[in-house]
């Protein structure tokens, strides 16, 4: 029972979809498809191995009062790996979210790219740290990185810290990260066309979120798990201006 | 009953403390079009703004009555649900948001606020078609995100199209050929003119006579420093293009 069984490595060739969703009841593989599967219980990894030719899309979907973290170290040790790393995080009350991730490009021609988005409301705090680190030899990498939240209330908190470390030469890598809150134009044009204050916030926090809904292979997933995101979203516009009065 | 649509009787509003109308009255009837000319800085789109509900502005004295209704004391979704529609200056871009869906949205949440059902999937995208056609617009435009990446005509466009969907009673329109070239100036003033009825009523902000020569107003009103300074009939205009604001006040 040591460290190794939270290791998930994909074989040569093997690609695999994951979606991972914590909330209140904890945390659970929503689905899991493509030719490779973890062997212990999938949503307990917290590392992965990519080897040649692999491919690992992972899509985390953190829902509000999950009290969980996302942790991932991510090692690409074959040529022609790719991986893509995507989350979703809506953080309300106390909630503490930290995200950590860690990238390794250890080989040549190897692709990641690592998207993740959030909403932090109440006196939540989110921290995302995320690292990218690429190998002396590991020359070709592609490996990007961005990291973008809205704050809904005054007394929420982000923190966001990515990291490049780069010893190859020939390599496309980039980080950004931005924290914003709603835009009040964008509302205001809604408003005048007749949608409601919160329906307009709903409909902004919602295009904000969906390039990540969009990793999500599986329509009817996606369409499930929208459905849960946009519920949820509405309850943290609801609880905002609540707290207002 | 009366045929009044709006009236605003000694209207002062600023914004960040400084005092922009300085007292503006305003008396707006069924099936009138009114012109609102004045030079830059005059104030006319911080009266548009007042009127659509703007939250950064201040009203510091007189009254704003819609159908009745205190305006002042709607927020900008229930004026819209009034019958208020702003036709912006500079149309907002919307990330994300497509046209369909930021439409269909509005749409049923003002039959939700009036207690009608929702309109069914398929008579929702008749209605828009019909009413993308109207302002010539590409049925392909319902799925781009709201004004991204539009040019300056296809953004006002996308204005009248709201507009006709809408079927507002009292539509302004601030500086809405400010941006477009003459083809795109004809069709949106069409668009305009064909929605107007007499049971309606039309407010046109704008600097320059050019939209006038296609929205023909009733009335004409000059707007300086703050407040109107005179009214006339259209023949105003003429006057206004040959001897400038000058001239007038």
């Amino acid at each position: 029972m040591g460290e190794m069984e939270k290791i998930f490595s994909i074989p040569e060739g093997h690609s695999t979809s994951m979606v991972i969703m914590s909330g209140a009841g904890g945390r659970r593989l929503l689905s899991c498809s493509g030719t490779a599967r973890p062997a212990m219980d999938a949503e307990d990894f917290d590392s992965v191995v990519l080897e040649k030719d692999s491919v690992l899309n992972l899509v985390y979907i953190v829902m509000p009062g999950a009290g969980a973290d996302i942790r991932l170290t991510a090692d690409l040790n074959g040529e022609g790996a790719g991986l893509t790393v995507s989350g979703i995080y809506l953080c309300d009350g106390e909630d503490r979210l930290p995200v950590m991730m860690d990238v390794r490009h250890n080989v040549p021609h190897c692709n990641s790219r690592q998207l993740f988005k959030g909403l932090v409301s109440g006196k939540s705090k989110a921290d995302f740290y995320g690292k990218i680190t690429v190998a002396p030899d590991a020359q070709k990498t592609e490996a990007y990185q961005e990291n973008h939240t809205i704050i809904l209330s005054d007394d929420a908190r982000v923190g966001t810290k990515p990291q490049l470390e780069i010893y190859a030469d020939d390599v496309k890598c980039s980080h950004g990260a931005t924290v914003g809150r709603l835009n009040e134009e964008e509302q205001f044009y809604m408003r005048s066309r007749g949608i409601p204050e919160d329906e307009a916030k709903v409909l902004q926090m919602l295009s904000f979120l969906a390039p990540v809904l969009d990793f999500i292979d599986d329509s009817h997933l996606r369409e499930d798990i929208t459905a849960r995101v946009d519920s949820a979203a509405r309850d943290l516009v609801r609880l905002t201006s609540m707290s207002r009065w | 009953m009366s045929d009044i649509l709006l009236e605003i009787k000694g209207l002062k509003a600023g914004i960040e403390g400084k005092e922009i109308l300085k007292g503006i009255d305003l008396t707006i009837r069924k099936g009138e079009i009114h012109a609102i000319m004045g030079p830059n800085g005059a104030g006319k789109s911080t009266l548009s703004a007042v009127l659509a509900g703007r939250e950064n502005y201040t009203v510091t004295g007189g009254s704003v009555t819609f159908l009745g209704q205190d305006l002042l004391k709607m927020s900008p979704e229930e004026r819209s649900w009034a019958g208020v529609f702003l036709s912006f200056q500079y149309p907002v871009e919307i990330p994300g948001v497509s046209i369909t869906n930021f439409m269909k949205t509005a749409v049923n949440a003002r039959r939700k606020a009036k207690g009608q059902e929702e309109l069914k999937a398929g008579e929702f995208l008749k209605l828009m078609k019909e009413k993308m056609a109207f302002v010539q617009m590409k049925p392909e435009f319902s799925k781009r995100e709201v004004n991204v990446g539009f040019s300056g005509g296809e953004k006002k466009r996308n204005e009248i199209f709201q507009m006709a969907m809408l079927d507002p009673v009292l539509s302004i329109l601030d500086e809405t050929d400010s941006g477009l070239d003459v083809d795109a100036l004809r069709i949106v003033a069409g668009g305009v003119s064909s929605l107007h009825t007499p049971e309606k009523a039309v407010i046109v902000i704008t600097h320059y006579q050019r939209l006038l020569d296609y929205i023909v107003p009733d009335v004409v009103h000059v707007l300086k420093d703050g407040r109107i300074v005179k009214t006339a009939g259209r023949e105003l205009v003429a006057q206004i293009e040959a001897d400038g604001y000058d001239s007038i006040g």
